[in-house]
């Protein structure tokens, strides 16, 4: 990911890796969508979406910081604050 | 006794009642009693567990036996010698509220995972503890439990529905199951249950007794293999919704075809 991203462009990330992962169609994947109850994401895919992520935003990521998102708009909000830091050193 | 008539339906609605207050009574004596004692019986824990085990597995054949001489069900059991192996992992369709008191009266050994609610349950918290049944508590400590609960060689029972079917709509299996046998690299072994009339069944009170006496067919099928699955260059997040959308098509075509032969067969009297 570049260095300044705009909320739009995680948003169509985000959509791409949650096709890529899970097969869910974009169409779905609105920003009120929710992950658990309207795409289906359970506990278990939210560990590898939380690598993906890992990989593609080069930050370290605490599950803490995604403990309080519910909808892909949360999610996005998150990345976003995330990308306001520093990549983590090597 | 008139199969169907009026009295024998106060009869089953009162056995159903008995048996279902020996159940619980006999939780609690077994709980506090004979299944910690057993469990204490050995200083290995894997001895303990498995005698305990066993001691709920005849237990529940019981409890079948006093629901089948009571008049309340027939039952048929096919191919039951294919869960004799150890390290299986059984996964089968959940119509009903005793699918898995058959299931363990069938396995000697074998590990269930109990939902929470039952842990809480003053009848039943006692038994799932002594016989090291998993608790579903956490969601991925729960499957890295049962892949490592199937790679000490234990058997295992999942529903994958997570709960009873819901009557007339669609089949739905979560993930969990896949996700336990994609972790475990084992290969599933599908039972199919189907009961007819429908009893006991998620919605319905246990004194709502069905028209006729309700019989239970619990066929015992060859493994589903994971291998196809495993080999796929995809995330294991895909491969696990592949997984489970073969598994659900299985089950949807071998409960369609079970029931429709129970249907149209003349059922066993007696």
């Amino acid at each position: 990911m570049g260095p300044v991203q705009s909320t739009e462009e995680i948003f169509e990330q985000l959509r791409g890796v949650l096709h890529e992962l899970f097969e869910i169609d974009p169409a779905r994947v609105t920003l009120d969508a929710h992950l658990y109850n309207d795409l289906e994401i359970d506990s278990i895919d939210t560990i590898d979406l939380i690598l993906r992520l890992k990989d593609l935003t080069g930050r370290k990521i605490q599950p803490d910081q995604f403990r309080h998102v519910r909808t892909v708009g949360d999610a996005v909000n998150a990345i976003h604050t995330l990308l306001q830091h520093k990549p983590a050193a090597a | 006794m008139n199969e169907s008539g009026p009295l024998n339906r106060a009869w089953r609605v009162f056995a159903t009642g008995f048996s279902f207050t020996c159940f619980g009574l006999g939780a609690v004596l077994l709980g506090f009693t004979v299944w910690p004692l057993l469990r204490l019986s050995s200083s290995n824990p894997r001895i303990a567990v498995a005698r305990v085990q066993r001691a709920v597995s005849a237990s529940m054949r019981v409890f079948v036996w006093l629901m089948k001489s009571l008049g309340l069900l027939t039952y048929e059991i096919r191919g039951r010698e294919k869960l004799a192996a150890r390290g299986q992992f059984v996964v089968s369709n959940h119509p009903t509220l005793i699918d898995v008191v058959f299931l363990v009266s069938f396995m000697p050994e074998v590990d269930c995972i109990v939902k929470q609610a039952l842990w809480r349950n003053v009848f039943l918290r006692w038994p799932v503890y002594w016989a090291g049944y998993i608790s579903n508590a956490t969601g991925e400590g729960l499957v890295a439990a049962c892949a490592a609960a199937l790679a000490e060689g234990r058997s295992l029972i999942v529903f994958p529905e997570g709960t009873r079917t819901r009557p007339g709509e669609p089949l739905s299996f979560q993930r969990g199951a896949a996700q336990i046998a994609l972790a475990a690299a084992r290969d599933l072994r599908p039972v199919t249950i189907t009961c007819d009339p429908i009893t006991l069944h998620k919605g319905n009170a246990w004194y709502r007794v069905p028209p006729r006496r309700p019989h239970w067919v619990i066929a015992v099928g060859d493994p589903i293999p994971i291998s196809s699955f495993l080999r796929a260059a995809e995330p294991q997040p895909l491969a696990a919704r592949h997984l489970t959308q073969a598994l659900t098509q299985w089950f949807d075509v071998s409960i369609t075809q079970q029931l429709g032969k129970m249907r149209t067969e003349t059922r066993p009297g007696g």
